[in-house]
């Protein structure tokens, strides 16, 4: 591979866009949390990244947002994943591997249906906004 | 432990994120005696006692997480570097922001692999919700800078499945052309 520049980072970014532009989306809209705390690292939390950013560029999914967050309270089922779909309740996976991050891809954000044996509920309650007050 | 370098220096840029800074550096230099990696932050910093507690794996402030107690992002740390022939170090002002170092010696038998380098700072580079990273890579002399807002510029945001692939596709081609360099 040649060394990229930025203006070919540019080219590459428009020609995405003009291709993703000719399919035929549906208009899902969702925000994919990895946690990506202490825990999370030493859990495999990148290995769970990289199979979404794979899974969803396979699938096609280009409105979906991956973002990563620090410890959500969860150690014990790290890796955890928080989904946050328009249309469908909010959740929380637990115990994230590479397989299950592509099945969440699939089942969860192209099939709109929940990953149920890995729902792990929401975040810890000491993290929650003025939990214990 | 963490797995590979690549993973303590992703927990190093979360910690700086967590500590509300708005500017994030992150210098890796290799060379075939060692092996160098410093995170400089702006964030809120710590107290001297802070600091001293902070390398202690049954230590955590209590503030995000009310009773937990341990802390283990640093002693992980210090712990592979001590381990794999070297040192870490913390200097921090509070108020002023924080400098983390770590350096091994690259053919010690305890040094973790350093991981898939793209990936990693892909994902450390979109960690930060808005403010300045840059990460510089230096391999025997040679090297690059990424900087966040130029990469933001040229992809038009960082957190769609498009922009991570494509900036890990850039990531990637500079990692080989350094390693040709190299």
């Amino acid at each position: 591979m040649a060394k990229l520049t930025l203006n070919d980072l540019r080219k590459l970014r428009d020609e995405t866009k003009r291709n993703m532009s000719q399919r035929s989306t549906e208009g899902k809209r969702a925000e994919v949390v990895i946690g990506m705390g202490t825990c999370g690292i030493a859990a495999g939390a990148k290995a769970v990244f990289d199979a979404f950013l794979d899974e969803m560029s396979k699938a096609g999914i280009e409105d979906v947002t991956i973002k990563q967050t620090g410890c959500m309270g969860l150690c014990f089922s790290e890796p955890t994943v928080e989904v946050i779909c328009n249309d469908m309740p909010h959740v929380v996976y637990g115990n994230v591997d590479d397989k299950t991050a592509r099945r969440i891809v699939r089942e969860h954000l192209a099939g709109k249906a929940l990953v149920s044996d890995h729902i792990f509920d929401k975040p810890s309650t000491d993290i929650i906004k003025n939990a214990g007050k | 432990m963490h797995a590979t370098l690549c993973d303590l220096m992703t927990d190093m840029i979360q910690n700086a994120v967590e500590a509300d800074a708005t500017m994030i550096e992150l210098t890796i230099c290799g060379t075939e005696e060692h092996l160098e990696f410093e995170v400089r932050d702006n964030g809120k910093g710590m107290d001297r006692e802070t600091q001293a507690k902070a390398i202690d794996p049954f230590y955590s402030n209590g503030q995000k997480h009310a009773h937990r107690r341990v802390g283990l992002g640093l002693p992980f740390l210090f712990q592979t570097a001590e381990a794999a022939g070297g040192a870490a170090a913390i200097e921090s002002t509070e108020g002023k922001g924080t400098l983390i170092r770590f350096r091994a010696k690259t053919q010690h038998v305890d040094l973790p692999p350093f991981g898939d380098f793209a990936g990693a700072a892909a994902m450390m580079l979109t960690l930060m919700p808005k403010g300045e990273m840059k990460i510089t890579r230096i391999l025997s002399g040679e090297g690059y800078t990424l900087s966040r807002s130029e990469l933001e510029d040229a992809l038009g945001g960082l957190n769609s499945a498009g922009s991570l692939t494509l900036l890990k596709t850039y990531i990637a081609s500079q990692e080989e052309d350094l390693r040709k360099a190299g």
